[in-house]
């Protein structure tokens, strides 16, 4: 059947060859994604278009869309794609193996914190821009600290305890992903804290008694004081949960912050909400910052000049400052500097921001092209760890067999071992 | 049929409504839901009594232009389950008259297959063509998933109605051509709209094959809706409002013709 099938696309495909090559110098095809930056750029594209003279066909989609997409272009090398919005952590390690990103020999790095840029670029030649970043912070109710006298926890000592105080049948004392593979991300900064890594040098550690010892962790604070039914819980149940006024403590990246503070989607006054460094651990105080979005160009592109004449302009320094005013935490270090901005933007996303480029560690999930069936092995230990209280017996062995298995998976992409 | 005693009655009636409540859960919450602003869709306790607004069908059919999005559906809809008609309907017949098993299994395996293995072939064909974001190409795939429903639902149809029908107006000089065109397809009604109205419906809902084959001009409903879902931003009452709007079409079609589409359904099977 296969057989039929492929003979039968090859017959197609070189009947159809005559047909194709419909690229047009002067045009080019740019898909967005479902993202305020997008949105950003979507309405910036005329003005781009005007001073240029090249005419942009945009597209824009949700972000698993998006990787579809992509992915079946590429794949069949079929694509008409010039310029694309990317996800470096997600399908960057897949993406630049492949060679679909075009190398950016040209390009401006300086104005990108360092740790930042560790994912845009493998070994020498950058192939992507970072666009926006965001960091692991502590989000907290200012009102119900007060009313029980409670300090903002420094340490993770502190965050249990003060869980503890603020545990009640009406409110959660602390609440953060539990879903799996979704809580993946956010245990990430609770393992640097406790001095682990997911993956060290292509081989997976997070059996390794720090990174236990984390997971353990984690699981005791929200299997003990964590919300109903946290284990089926990513950030779309939780920031609901916050925003009723359900949770007294939330770790989870600052890009929520923005909403949380709304007036028309929070009960809460956003007088009450607080934002703070995420509490350090035994030995670090290391939260994750990553590169959530970037942008690149396509290797496939047939108009690689226009597109990175496109690539310069939508990741200028003039467009960050725009993102920023709309609450967008933009990757740029020198936009954080402008008085500008800093007059706009709320101080506690300033502070925390600071704390994490200096501090933080550029990854929250296992950085491998298999990232997904990664993140899947990780999130059994999580729920694991989060139904047993932190108190599973099973746990360091089940973490072993994990870690094998992402191991072979490492293998598999021959990623296992390298740096 | 037994006269059923008062208690009896009572408890038919309570399950019914019991199993409905269940069933129709899901539906009140989208409704209701899609009337409500962010703050009240969250709230917990939820709300019951609200103050309704209409902002998120103006987001739908306003920012978002969904009438846009509604053509581009009935538009491959409709001609995917049209063509798939003009050659599923001769198909059928011929399969049912000459027990052509193989054929009918074949086409069974079109859909038995995963339709993610067709797309990247696709994607190479219709790219190469130029067909990308064009009705030819999204009405092509449709017609995978709409040509074998119809050539099974009425193939099993065509087998109900008597031989003899047709052999009395070949006696009479007919063409087998023109008996089917003349005598068999009169009687098929029930049959063809059971068949329009469920390949219909697979079509409108189809994700898989829309996502990939086709781009801006040519989005579908089901893609459509991820518009309301960002990155770290879900606007529930928007997706609400929009399944609402999504939903209003199949759910009239079956009404108008759920008396066809069961007995349709049963009749090739059960009948004696």
């Amino acid at each position: 059947m296969k057989k039929i099938l492929t003979s039968t696309v090859v017959l197609m495909s070189s009947l159809c060859l005559s047909a194709g090559a419909y690229a047009q110098t002067k045009e080019i095809r740019v898909l967005l994604a479902n993202h305020p930056y997008g949105e950003l750029l979507k309405t910036a594209i005329p003005e781009f278009e005007k001073q240029s003279g090249i005419k942009v066909n945009f597209e824009s989609l949700q972000e698993g869309q998006l990787t579809t997409k992509l992915t079946t272009e590429f794949a069949t090398k079929s694509s008409s794609v010039d310029v694309f919005m990317t996800r470096p952590l997600q399908e960057g390690k897949m993406f630049n193996k492949n060679g679909w990103y075009e190398p950016l020999k040209a390009y401006d790095f300086s104005d990108y914190p360092k740790n930042v840029m560790s994912v845009a670029a493998a070994g020498a030649t950058p192939f992507l821009v970072p666009l926006v970043t965001e960091w692991q912070v502590l989000y907290y109710r200012k009102d119900l600290f007060q009313a029980a006298g409670l300090q903002v926890p420094k340490t993770f000592a502190e965050l249990e305890a003060t869980a503890q105080k603020l545990n009640s049948d009406a409110v959660a004392g602390i609440a953060s992903r539990g879903k799996g593979a979704a809580a993946v991300t956010q245990l990430s900064s609770y393992v640097y804290n406790y001095g682990g890594l997911y993956i060290d040098k292509g081989v997976a550690v997070f059996d390794q008694p720090a990174a236990i010892d984390a997971i353990r962790y984690y699981g005791k604070l929200l299997g003990t004081y964590g919300p109903k039914g946290v284990t089926s819980m990513s950030w779309e149940n939780i920031m609901p949960l916050f925003q009723a006024g359900k949770v007294a403590m939330w770790t989870d990246a600052s890009v929520f912050y923005g909403q949380i503070v709304d007036p028309a989607k929070t009960q809460i006054p956003a007088a009450d909400v607080g934002i703070a460094d995420l509490p350090a651990g035994p030995k670090a105080g290391s939260p994750f910052i990553v590169t959530s979005w970037g942008i690149a160009v396509a290797n496939q592109s047939k108009n690689k000049e226009a597109a990175l004449k496109f690539l310069d302009w939508a990741s200028s320094k003039e467009l960050a400052t725009k993102g920023m005013l709309s609450n967008i935490t933009m990757a740029r270090t020198s936009v954080w500097k402008d008085p500008k901005v800093l007059e706009a933007v709320n101080p506690g996303l300033v502070a925390t921001r600071a704390y994490a480029a200096e501090k933080g560690y550029p990854l929250d999930r296992p950085y491998m092209s298999a990232v997904g069936e990664a993140r899947d092995q990780i999130g059994e230990l999580i729920i694991e760890s989060i139904n047993t209280k932190g108190a599973s017996t099973t746990l360091a062995d089940m973490a072993r067999a994990k870690a094998a298995r992402v191991n072979d998976l490492l293998k598999d992409a021959g990623e296992y071992g390298q740096p | 049929m037994i006269k059923k005693s008062i208690p009896q009655e009572i408890l038919f009636y309570l399950a019914v409504v019991f199993i409905s409540l269940v069933v129709l859960f899901p539906f009140l919450w989208m409704l209701s839901s899609s009337f409500k602003t962010q703050t009240d869709i969250i709230a917990w306790p939820p709300k019951l009594i609200f103050s309704p607004t209409l902002h998120n069908y103006e987001k739908v059919f306003g920012e978002q232009d969904f009438l846009k999005y509604f053509i581009n559906s009935t538009v491959v809809g409709g001609l995917a389950v049209g063509l798939s008609l003009v050659l599923g309907l001769p198909a059928a017949y011929s399969i049912s008259r000459f027990t052509q098993r193989k054929l009918a299994l074949f086409i069974l395996l079109a859909r038995l297959m995963p339709g993610i293995s067709f797309l990247m072939p696709w994607y190479i064909i219709f790219s190469r063509l130029g067909l990308m974001d064009t009705y030819v190409a999204l009405v092509l795939s449709h017609m995978l998933i709409a040509l074998p429903i119809v050539v099974w639902i009425m193939s099993s149809y065509f087998n109900s109605i008597p031989v003899e029908l047709e052999e009395s107006a070949m006696v009479d000089g007919a063409t087998r051509q023109y008996a089917f065109w003349a005598i068999i397809l009169p009687m098929s009604g029930p049959g063809i709209i059971t068949s329009v109205t469920l390949s219909f419906i697979f079509s409108w809902n189809n994700f898989m094959f829309s996502q990939v084959l086709s781009m801006e001009k040519t989005r579908t409903l089901p893609i459509a809706v991820y518009n309301f879902v960002s990155y770290a931003e879900v606007d529930w009452g928007g997706v609400m409002a929009a399944a609402v709007a999504i939903m209003a079409p199949a759910i009239l079609l079956t009404m108008i013709f759920q008396k066809f589409v069961v007995k349709g359904l049963t009749m090739g099977a059960v009948k004696g």
